[in-house]
């Protein structure tokens, strides 16, 4: 009785941890197992705790080189894509244009088209192109795909952005350079940040589109889906488990200074 | 004694139009170096374009906007000595209150701001605030730092755009002080952008009131209360009762109507349409200027007064004065506010009752015109308040 009047109060809270827990579980294992040591080719079974694979973490072949390409890949979507996709953020809020309304809904294309059909009619443009499949290829795709999460999350903030502010900018002898610098950036900083976290995200662990435009390029998901079908080595634990932290850490950071400035409310 | 002037703002044939529609008519217009000027009137009437015409940040469709002998019609308008206050004050939300005072200098490239900018910070009493963002602070106190931003830049014309809409009536009555004597202190010429009226007579020194995208009037406050000389201006600026009457006869710089069966007089130097005999003009006064006498002491009126009688419909009662609506034969719903000095008991609504007014009082306006522009009921007039009539 005093069990169920127990549970009744703290059900919010236990339905919370029981989905974080559903979230973070997958993280856990891949961590304990990036400690594993495997007997054989696949690391699917717990073995012996070692350390093996944290101090050789390139020691399988092909697989740091992977993931670099896939880094840089990241990173230069990630720039192109936000670079674009805040002009036509800006583009799409501040100014009337002829094709506006047709833009604004074809910007969506690419989040609502199944991906395998977008690879399939990319791999096909690119083969009737002549384009050699590559490093370039796989960027073109991606910046595209990019694109439209970058518009989204930008347009949101430069929506809610009040048109006064840079009126009061130039009114404060900021020419039209300045005002862009020192107040409607700094002002659109979080979205355009949104975007290019989220841009990232989905150039670092896309799989099907990258499939299609690669060629004989192997970035780390290809590496992952492909070293699957032979055996998994400790190493690819490793990686994940370390852009977990990473990412983590970078939640943290966003929170300790979202928290100082906080606090120096009064 | 010389002066430059540098400070007149001189808009010569200014117009501003969207397609078809004129937001604003060309209009000249001289705001004198250091004078509180207000640019009054209901929203939509164009007040607010002219306003952003003088800062650069709308264009004009014609004519020009001079700041002393200096055109900057041309001039984008981050290289006009201008500065202007917003309706919503548009602080910087990334800066803090410092930064956002400092903006100014730093864009003109002053290295050292922090001495300027605590001292305009203590003028607008906010050298506490000055490490906080502006989501931090009250209305009052963002309204404040506002105008501490633009002031810092010690510009020729300050340029305020209803800056005291989004606040309380307590502390827009205590920030209209604040700002005339920020005015006073620093002698800049404030261009003064408002649909309150009363905010307009007791800040400015000169208003214009503006009417459907053109100046109906312009004048000191008293003047434009006291003479009108359009029913808009007398019924967008308190309150006024309108006769219809007709010409009768003109004597000794008097004019003499017949309104009803009854007789007014009106100065004829009061009277801002042409009176000729036959014709029609609308009589105009005052609530407060009207004496209220029961009918049975009808005798005790002094000669020479105007004097309507009607009967008593309403009462109401305000602390300071008590307001009577009286039905008369020549204005259904005549208004009348009496001090409360020595209060007749016979009063009372249903009592028969003498109005008189001295006809040193009485306006006159053309008749071509509608009675009820600039009241309440009429399209775009906000807020009329009352009180500023008793005055």
């Amino acid at each position: 009785m005093a069990l169920l009047r127990w549970t009744k109060r703290h059900l919010v809270v236990i339905a919370g941890l029981l989905t974080l827990g559903y979230l973070l579980l997958p993280n856990i294992v891949v961590t304990v197992f990036s400690f594993n040591e495997p007997k054989g080719r696949f690391n699917y079974e717990w073995q012996t705790f070692s350390t093996d694979a944290w101090t050789d973490p390139c020691g399988v072949a092909g697989l740091c080189g992977s993931l670099s390409i896939s880094l840089q890949l990241a990173a230069w979507a990630t720039l192109g894509a936000t670079v674009l996709g805040t002009m036509i953020a800006f583009a799409l809020v501040r100014y009337r244009f002829r094709a506006r309304g047709a833009v604004n809904s074809l910007i969506f294309l690419p989040m609502a088209m199944p991906e395998v059909v977008m690879a399939a009619s990319l791999l096909t443009l690119f083969l009737n192109l002549g384009a050699q499949l590559g490093f370039w290829t796989i960027l073109i795709a991606h910046i595209m795909f990019c694109l439209s999460f970058v518009v989204v999350a930008v347009k949101a903030r430069v929506m809610s952005m009040d048109p006064r502010l840079e009126e009061a900018a130039r009114d404060l002898y900021a020419g039209p350079v300045q005002t862009f610098v020192r107040v409607t950036l700094p002002i659109a900083a979080p979205g355009i940040a949104a975007g290019a976290l989220l841009a990232f995200a989905l150039s670092f662990d896309d799989f099907i589109i990258t499939n299609f435009t690669a060629g004989s390029t192997v970035t780390f998901p290809m590496f992952v889906w492909g070293s699957a079908q032979r055996g998994t080595p400790v190493q690819i634990n490793v990686i994940g488990t370390a852009m977990f932290v990473v990412a983590v850490l970078f939640v943290l950071a966003g929170m300790v200074v979202g928290g100082r400035r906080k606090r120096q409310k009064p | 004694m010389t002066k430059d002037h540098g400070g007149d703002v001189r808009l010569s044939g200014i117009s501003k139009t969207y397609g078809s529609f004129a937001a604003v008519h060309p209009l000249d217009l001289t705001v004198p170096e250091g004078s509180f000027f207000a640019l009054l009137g209901a929203s939509g009437c164009g007040k607010t374009t002219t306003l952003r015409m003088i800062a650069g940040l709308e264009e004009p469709s014609s004519g020009t906007v001079s700041l002393g002998e200096q055109d900057v019609t041309r001039l984008p308008p981050h290289k006009r000595p201008v500065n202007t206050v917003f309706q919503s004050y548009a602080l910087f939300p990334h800066l803090d209150i410092f930064e956002n005072v400092a903006f100014g200098l730093r864009r003109r490239g002053i290295r050292s701001v922090t001495k300027q900018v605590d001292e305009m910070l203590d003028l607008v009493q906010l050298g506490e605030q000055a490490r906080k963002k502006p989501h931090q602070l009250s209305g009052g106190q963002q309204q404040r730092v506002a105008v501490a931003r633009a002031l810092i830049n010690r510009p020729k014309v300050l340029l305020l755009d209803e800056p005291l809409g989004a606040l309380d009536l307590k502390l827009r009555r205590q920030m209209q002080l604040e700002l005339k004597r920020i005015q006073t202190e620093v002698g800049i010429t404030f261009v003064h952008v408002t649909h309150d009226q009363e905010e307009a007579m007791t800040m400015a020194d000169t208003v214009a009131v503006m009417n459907a995208g053109r100046v109906e009037q312009l004048g000191s406050p008293t003047d434009l209360y006291e003479n009108p000389r359009t029913t808009f201006v007398a019924n967008f600026l308190g309150t006024s009762n309108l006769i219809e009457a007709e010409v009768d006869s003109k004597s000794g710089g008097a004019i003499v109507l017949k309104a009803g069966d009854g007789k007014l007089s009106l100065p004829e130097a009061r009277c801002s349409a042409p009176a000729t005999t036959g014709g029609r003009v609308l009589v105009g006064v005052r609530p407060e200027k009207i004496s209220l006498t029961h009918a049975d002491d009808a005798g005790d009126v002094p000669v020479g007064r105007n004097r309507i009688t009607g009967k008593i419909t309403a009462t109401s009662f305000i602390g300071v004065s008590t307001q009577y609506v009286v039905d008369s034969s020549v204005c259904p719903e005549f208004a009348v506010y009496v001090q409360n000095i020595d209060r007749d008991p016979r009063l009372v609504p249903g009592a028969d009752v003498v109005l008189h007014w001295s006809p040193a009082h009485t306006f006159g306006l053309d008749a071509a015109q509608s009675l009820l522009a600039g009241t309440a009921g009429s399209a775009g007039v906000e807020t009329v308040e009352e009180e500023a009539a008793v005055r």
